[in-house]
């Protein structure tokens, strides 16, 4: 699990992006810096070879066969390998002088050059060596060819192809360690702002803010462009949600005063006409009372975050809302278990909490069917606060719809148009319980809901 | 009645001021903290209705002024629902009572109703209720009907006392919700109905006139009908 993390970070893609260039441009330089080298020592082993037909040929117009004879004896004192060697044949193909055996197997080049191996003591041991070669006619069919061994150039060659790899992996090396240095220093600053990021994004209307670095440069920029960026976000959040309030705010008078209308509308009429208006006045009721949830929790969400001081025996308030909401749940055939220790006090909104309770219990009966349990279960936490555990045998929540529940006015697409409710209801629940600073979280009761809540 | 309603908002003042006046009530409408503060301490109202946000002085200290002058007229205060613990500190300031927006002209109306009530009242030390054939011994907290002994858990007993005591009046689900159970929330179903109707079951059942009557739209009314 590390090692895939570091190969799928960004630090360690850019860095093998980065070698696999470097390493490509060494290797193309070394073998253009090859290439350049032998072409040099080719060529001048072509021009010395040249230069000694040349002397041949004048040593033969001087001298004629015999004085060709001496030369090749006076030249054969040095060993083979490091001077040139002789070959004089007749119109025949007959050796007439020279050190080279009569006819070896030659390949042949463009422009009469010529190239073949032989094997040669040197050194006290056999070895074959290369040679270069050119042939020229003399007069009446002589034929000299002058060759040139080239195992000192591949010797040579050697020893610089060996030089230049070295020096190009010490380069390589130098360049990856000095470009994991810099490159991961500037690129694990980018992730840990990446990773700071998408935390501060996670944490819904999060008022937390990128650290500002110290240094000059385009981290900085970038940090305070970030910065304005989450900002201009919150404002439109809170900009949304205001609209949202005051339509909320600014609906409720009329509505409240049609529905008040309604009423007394409703007295002089017949009693088929009072059922039709008693519909809307129903109506106006739902209306005005998903307003005034909406209201509440706003005012929840954007109050002071002091958490409320007045004690309170949670034992007892729970008991409550088990008395209040057991004759609803016994009279849809669920049974209604309220387990608790004898008291436990914590500082709260005593109201708030008992919406938020008969809130939870209330969706416990609406949604778990006839026959079915509901467990009130209050625990005093490890943490100290307590721990409230409301758990039905109902049909549960779909694990993909958990973290959106709590958003204001979503409903699960299977109650949707068939139960009673606004989508507020939950809202409120972690609006209150984010008031008194606890957390609440959703699983599965296998089958039903479980929803535990954690207060301090 | 007189009523006096302190309340800036003129869209809402004016609103509240017709209805409870169509509704029989003579009703005075001030729009700041100070003229209605001056209103109230002459005296000649038997209520007082004061909006909690209020220009030049709020609502809880017109409460408290009145309470410091001696003056004993109830008060409603009424509250948007902005804040979240306003309402306990609207009962401590001396008010008799707390009403967060909106809310239903019924709901005032029996709110004011029971205020003026009890103001007019004043309850002396009784042992018994009785409303028609019911009857309620407050000391052995036995309940009967034509002599037949009711058996009550007692949240149904608390429950049939708060209505005997508002006998004939219009008492809404809320404030059973505050006064039988003690706590101010908004319940997203019937569940008061649930306990009102099983209350229903053991006080009428088998019995020609039923006592326990719903008000709809605003509440419950015990009483002969």
């Amino acid at each position: 699990m590390r090692i895939l993390q570091v190969l799928n970070s960004l630090t360690f893609r850019f860095i093998a992006r980065y070698v696999i260039v470097l390493v490509t441009t060494v290797s193309l330089v070394l073998c253009l810096l090859y290439a350049f080298f032998s072409y040099n020592y080719f060529s001048d082993l072509r021009d010395s070879v040249v230069e000694e037909l040349d002397t041949f040929e004048a040593v033969f117009r001087g001298q004629s066969l015999e004085g060709v004879k001496q030369y090749i004896d006076d030249q054969g004192a040095v060993p083979a390998s490091t001077s040139f060697s002789y070959l004089v044949t007749d119109a025949a193909g007959q050796k007439l002088a020279g050190d080279l055996p009569s006819a070896p197997r030659y390949r042949e080049f463009v422009g009469g050059w010529l190239s073949f191996q032989l094997s040669l003591l040197q050194s006290e041991h056999a070895s074959e060596v290369d040679f270069l070669a050119r042939s020229r006619e003399l007069d009446s069919g002589l034929t000299v060819m002058v060759a040139r061994s080239f195992a000192d150039a591949v010797e040579s060659g050697g020893l610089v192809f060996d030089t230049l790899v070295r020096a190009m992996i010490a380069t390589l090396m130098l360049g990856i360690i000095g470009g994991f240095f810099t490159a991961s220093f500037a690129l694990r600053r980018m992730e840990q702002f990446g990773q700071r990021l998408s935390r501060i994004v996670r944490e819904k209307g999060g008022t937390e803010r990128m650290p500002l670095e110290g240094e000059e440069g385009y981290l900085r920029e970038l940090t305070l462009l970030t910065n304005r960026m989450l900002d201009q976000m919150s404002v439109l959040m809170q900009g949304v949600r205001q609209v949202s309030d005051n339509i909320a705010h600014d609906l409720r008078t009329p509505l409240t005063r049609i529905r008040n209308q309604l009423d007394q509308l409703r007295s002089g009429l017949d009693p088929l006409r009072q059922e039709a208006v008693d519909r809307v006045i129903e109506e106006c009721d739902e209306l005005l009372s998903s307003f005034n949830a909406l209201l509440r929790i706003s005012a929840l969400e954007s109050g002071s975050k002091s958490s409320p001081d007045a004690e309170l025996d949670l034992a007892a308030l729970l008991g409550d809302v088990a008395e209040l909401y057991e004759p609803l749940a016994n009279d849809k055939g669920i049974s209604l278990a309220f387990y608790s220790p004898a008291q436990l006090s914590l500082c709260g909104d005593g109201d708030l909490l008992f919406q938020m309770f008969a809130n939870l219990l209330d969706n416990a009966i609406k949604y778990t069917p006839e026959g079915g349990q509901i467990e009130l279960r209050l625990q005093s936490a490890l943490t100290g606060g307590a721990r409230v555990e409301i758990s039905d045998t109902g049909r549960g929540i779909p694990a993909a719809d958990r973290q959106h529940v709590f958003r204001r006015f979503y409903r699960l697409e299977s109650s949707r148009g068939k139960e009673p409710g606004h989508g507020l209801g939950l809202s409120l629940v972690q609006a209150i319980v984010q008031y008194h600073q606890g957390t609440i979280s959703l699983a599965n009761n296998n089958p039903g809901l479980r929803v535990v809540v954690s207060l301090p | 009645m007189n009523v006096l309603l302190v309340e800036d908002d003129p869209s809402v003042g004016e609103f509240i001021a017709s209805e409870l006046a169509t509704a029989g009530y003579n009703c005075t409408l001030k729009s700041d903290g100070l003229e209605g503060l001056e209103a109230a301490l002459r005296g000649d109202f038997d209520i007082v209705v004061v909006d909690r946000m209020l220009p030049s002085l709020d609502g809880l200290s017109i409460v408290s002024r009145l309470r410091e002058a001696g003056h004993l007229t109830p008060v409603l205060v009424l509250s948007a629902l902005a804040e979240v613990e306003d309402r306990v500190k609207g009962l401590h300031s001396g008010a008799d009572d707390y009403l967060t927006k909106p809310f239903s002209m019924a709901e005032l109306q029996a709110r004011l109703e029971v205020l003026y009530r009890r103001a007019n009242n004043p309850s002396e030390t009784q042992t018994r209720l009785q409303v028609a054939d019911l009857e309620m011994d407050l000391l052995s907290q036995e309940v009967r009907r034509q002599q037949d002994l009711i058996n009550l858990q007692p949240r149904e007993y608390k429950l049939l006392e708060f209505l005997m005591r508002h006998a004939g009046q219009v008492v809404t689900r809320a404030m059973l919700l505050e006064h039988v159970w003690g706590y101010h929330f908004d319940p997203q179903t019937n569940v008061i109905d649930v306990h009102v109707s099983r209350l229903r079951q053991k006080i009428d059942r088998g019995f020609d006139t039923p006592l326990l009557t719903t008000v709809r739209g605003a509440g419950y009314r015990l009483g002969s009908p």
